[in-house]
């Protein structure tokens, strides 16, 4: 997966609510309906990458079962991000789709 | 300030981001093989299944870490780490790198320090590059530089448009006293220009106004006779004799018995027109002047545009019609000009830089010898590397690996280096206390940079070898090697063996120097000066004008003086001289002479002149040639007597006696008459072996008194021991008319050689040093291969071999090193050594003699270096080698 979109999927996953790196794993498996699958090396450098720009911050916290766990929140920053990117990714997927079916003349 | 904090844990709390890391990925796995038991998988095959889908932690721990803020540094702090243990695991081999980087880098950066301050610095004057030194020049007579004429200046200044200005100066020792303490202080007398011309401005109070300078009138060179006479006075002197009084202008001197009022002081370090000069007084120099009276030092300011060529060229077109104008004195005589800087510093310059080049030599052999340890150090670890390529290492790895213990041993010894630096600035002065402009030699940033720069250039110059080799191991026959305990393939030693040769090589260089330099020393110090310093004292005597205005008083004086010195104990003769060979004191003037009776003016030749007592001769012993030497029969009364030097002789009256013969004497201040030749003096080198004899004509000081005189008190032992007599004999006759300057004749004389001394040292030490570092690498390499063969040299005593053949065997490999290295050296020696032929006296650059005993003994010192590998050789026990093998 190219970085951009998984920094872009993150970032959506996060605006909702703060998750931990396995809740954004399983969030984007199951929104894409298993198209997308997140491993460890993906997801973990994409967010200290996230995370060393300002988009996100991490915070160490209590689990829904009780055990301390990091979870991810999206910035002031990371939402203007956020913004931008779903903007300039929805241009660009318009595009494309716009080509792709464009009808042989 | 977003992420900031982040970057800033990564930094500084890299073990605990870490560990979250593995705690998060770990939950992450944890939390994925949960979901799968819930799905009914059994708990170790959830956890395999979970690992296979995300990925092993540890590999994505290693992704995180690298991409993390300071990754490349700890990378870095991780080799270097390594590289140190590496090096500590052999502390003697790093120990003897570490030195020899650092003495090669002390030196180098200390020499350095000396020719910043000393060469390259620009002198502390405002645009000092327009400053020249003006001196005359006459090719047919053989003058190569000699003081100007006063009478020109002003028509230099004139005629030439280059100049800002032109400044005469004239500097002597002069009795100063304030108070009671009378003392002799380096005075110079300065022409109008001297100070606008310098744009110096005093520390205190003011320089000299015009109406002062036109009052100074001189009766001679050295008498001022002007009205309300002012001074300037040096930073030193005003603090040693003065206190610091800021109250100091205004306040009265006295400088050889006439009040002298301070008008200024100068700040600290001005030393011109000379180092020493600790007082200067105003000069009237216009108006008429001899122009044949070659004793006036000079210095101009050039204007901004002008090239210190294009000024000479200008001033020699006008020395060239001033030539024709007056013909009789101005014909033949050129000038030369040259930036202040160099006549400031004059030739320790070339010293510097050949000693220099002399150190980048031994810095080379000492990174060849630090290359040297590692590659020997690289081949014991060749089945090391060989293994980490195999385990998929790359060469580029392993040749930063050996880059970065390169650039280890060459910060550690960067940093023995700098201190030992600091330690040898301390030192410098004391070794070297004649050279020009020390007090401005300092550790500078240029130094530091330079002492940085050379550690890099080491770092690289000893590292690019191993590292390339290290890069360049072939797993499969390093692995092998492991096996059958042989080291290295011909390749590599071959970069070993070409290591040891080029050191001899460069040692061979610097030996030849420094066996051509030493045995130019030698011929120096055993060149006959025509004259015998040993057991002699000069006493300088200054007398003045104002307590010795007539010849009568000043003949008495020194009449008083020679008869109380000829009473002291152990004294043998006493003699007085206006000026004594290789002193710097004393007035060194020529005066036109001819044979009675030449038509022709052009005939007439510059001669220098000395006015002498007859003890002089014998004080000195000097050769009489032919004739007799003055005594009492030449008192004032009887006809004017002459003596001339060999040299002169032959030139007026070749292949004929000059005795008897009648000599005119062209003396501006006392006419022109015909003096009578009495005798020939031997030829003596005034200034020291390398000067030629001159013409030189001596006056019977009873004829024509002088005021100032240099005495030489020969006596049996060692003159020093007459000082304090000498001093008190002096206080009694005049108590104003302190001894100052009292040295042996001897120190005098060497002093003139005292800079091929200080090269020749020099040099020596550097030459010792680089043979001392090649032979430890015949010596490395030699042991190495004797450890190498150890099993060879088994099976071949087994054999039968005995001890002498094994001892020549390693000895045929150790010559084999040295002869290659001494051809190359040889070779090399050649074009080299033609750089120090300036500075060689009485041998050749290329003088076999010296090539043949440096050749001895580097073959002597190489026997001795091969003597313990040799030994290591017949110790071999061929029963352990073969049950082992």
């Amino acid at each position: 997966m190219a970085t951009e979109k998984l920094d872009l999927l993150i970032l959506k996953t996060l605006d909702l609510e703060p998750r931990h790196g396995y809740g954004i794993g399983q969030r984007i498996e199951q929104v894409s309906r298993g198209v997308f699958r997140v491993t460890l090396g993906a997801l973990y450098p994409a967010l200290e990458r996230l995370e060393r720009a300002g988009a996100i911050r991490s915070k160490w916290a209590l689990s829904e079962n009780n055990r301390r766990a990091r979870y991810y929140t999206l910035s002031a920053a990371g939402r203007r991000r956020l913004t931008t990117e779903r903007q300039a990714w929805e241009r660009s997927a318009e595009a494309m789709t716009r080509v792709l079916q464009a009808d042989p003349e | 300030m977003s992420g900031f904090w982040r970057r800033c844990r990564e930094l500084f709390q890299r073990w605990q981001v870490d560990r979250e890391s593995v705690l998060e990925l770990e939950q992450h796995v944890a939390l994925a093989a949960a979901d799968k038991m819930r799905a009914g998988v059994g708990e170790r095959e959830a956890r395999r299944q979970a690992t296979l889908e995300l990925g092993s932690i540890e590999v994505v721990r290693e992704r995180l870490a690298e991409g993390r803020s300071g990754f490349m540094m700890e990378q870095l702090m991780k080799e270097i780490a390594y590289a140190w243990r590496v090096l500590r695991r052999a502390p003697g081999p790093t120990a003897l790198s570490v030195a020899t980087i650092g003495v090669g880098i002390a030196v180098s950066t200390v020499l350095f320090a000396l020719i910043d301050g000393v060469v390259l610095r620009p002198l502390p004057y405002p645009d000092p590059s327009q400053l020249v030194g003006i001196s005359d020049t006459n090719v047919a007579l053989g003058v190569d530089r000699t003081g100007v004429a006063t009478g020109n200046i002003d028509d230099w200044r004139r005629e030439s448009a280059s100049f800002d200005g032109i400044a005469g100066y004239y500097s002597m020792g002069r009795t100063l006293s304030a108070d009671t303490d009378a003392d002799v202080v380096l005075t110079a007398q300065v022409s109008a220009d001297f100070f606008p011309l310098l744009r110096v401005t005093p520390l205190v109070g003011r320089t000299f106004t015009e109406t002062e300078t036109l009052a100074a009138q001189f009766s001679s060179a050295s008498a001022p006779v002007g009205t309300d006479p002012v001074v300037i006075i040096g930073h030193d002197l005003w603090q040693q004799r003065f206190g610091g009084d800021p109250g100091i202008v205004g306040r009265s001197l006295s400088l050889e018995r006439r009040p002298f009022r301070v008008v200024g002081v100068m700040p600290p370090g001005f030393a011109l027109p000379e180092a020493g000069v600790q007082a200067w007084i105003p000069w009237d120099l216009s108006g008429e002047r001899p122009r044949d009276q070659h004793y006036l030092g000079a210095i101009g300011r050039l204007r901004p545009d002008v090239s210190v060529g294009q000024a000479d060229q200008e001033l020699n077109r006008v020395a060239a019609t001033l030539g024709r104008l007056y013909p009789e004195t101005n014909e033949g005589w050129g000038v030369r000009v040259s930036p202040l800087a160099e006549v400031v510093v004059g030739d320790s310059a070339r010293v510097l830089w050949i000693l220099f080049a002399a150190v980048g030599l031994v810095l080379l052999v000492a990174c060849a010898n630090v290359a040297l340890l590692s590659v020997m150090r690289g081949l014991d670890r060749s089945v090391e590397n060989a293994l980490r390529l195999a385990l998929g290492s790359t060469p580029g790895r392993l040749l930063r690996q050996s880059w970065i213990e390169s650039l280890v041993l060459a910060a550690l010894g960067g940093a023995v280096g700098l201190a030992l630096a600091v330690g040898g600035m301390r030192l410098t002065p004391s070794l070297v206390p004649d050279f020009p402009r020390l007090d401005e030699v300092a550790l500078s940033g240029r130094v530091l940079w330079f002492a940085i720069g050379v550690t890099t250039a080491t770092a690289v110059l000893s590292g690019l070898l191993p590292a390339w080799r290290g890069a360049h191991t072939e797993p499969a026959r390093g692995l092998r090697g492991a096996s059958t305990r042989t080291t290295g393939t011909a390749r590599q030693h071959g970069i070993r063996d070409g290591l040891v040769v080029c050191q001899v090589a460069l040692a061979l260089v610097l030996l030849c120097g420094s066996g051509l330099l030493v045995r130019s020393f030698l011929a120096l110090r055993a060149a006959d000066p025509g004259f015998n310093p040993a057991g002699v004292l000069v006493a300088p005597i200054f007398l003045d004008s104002q307590a010795y205005p007539t010849g009568e008083q000043s003949r008495a004086y020194y009449e008083a003086l020679f008869t109380r010195l000829e009473a002291l104990p152990g004294v043998r003769a006493v003699g007085g001289a206006t000026t004594l060979p290789t002193s710097p004191l004393g007035p060194d003037f020529d005066r036109p002479v001819w044979p009675e009776g030449t038509p022709d003016e052009r005939d007439r030749i510059p001669a220098a002149v000395r006015m002498v007592t007859p003890g002089y001769f014998q004080a000195l012993r000097f050769t009489i040639a032919a004739g007799r030497p003055f005594d009492a029969r030449d008192h004032s009364e009887a006809p004017p007597v002459v003596m001339v030097s060999q040299t002169l002789a032959n030139r007026l009256w070749p292949g004929q006696s000059a005795v008897g013969r009648n000599l005119v004497v062209d003396y501006s201040t006392t006419g022109t008459y015909p003096y009578e030749v009495v005798g020939v003096v031997g030829d003596v080198r005034f200034r020291g072996p390398r000067s030629e004899p001159r013409a030189e004509i001596y006056l019977p000081h009873a004829q024509r008194p002088y005021l100032i005189m240099l005495v030489a008190i020969r006596s049996d032992g060692d003159p020093r021991a007459l000082i304090p007599a000498v001093r008190a004999t002096l206080r009694d006759i005049d108590p104003q008319k302190p001894a100052f300057g009292l040295t042996p004749l001897k120190d005098l004389v060497d002093a003139t050689t005292v800079q091929d001394q200080q090269a020749m040292v020099a040099l020596l030490a550097f030459a010792a040093a680089a043979v001392f570092l090649a032979m430890l690498g015949v010596y490395g390499v030699l042991s190495a291969r004797v450890r190498e063969r150890h099993q060879e040299i088994g099976v071949r005593m087994a054999l039968g071999a005995d001890r002498s053949q094994l001892v020549g065997w390693v000895a045929l490999g150790g010559f084999r090193l040295l002869g290659w290295g001494a051809l190359v050296g040889l070779l090399a020696t050649w074009p080299l050594s033609g750089l120090l032929a300036s500075f060689l006296y009485g041998v050749r650059p290329t003088d076999p003699i010296t090539a043949i005993s440096v050749f001895g003994l580097l073959f002597v010192v190489g026997g001795v270096a091969m003597c313990l590998p040799s030994w290591r050789a017949t110790t071999v026990d061929p029963v352990t080698v073969l049950r082992r093998g």
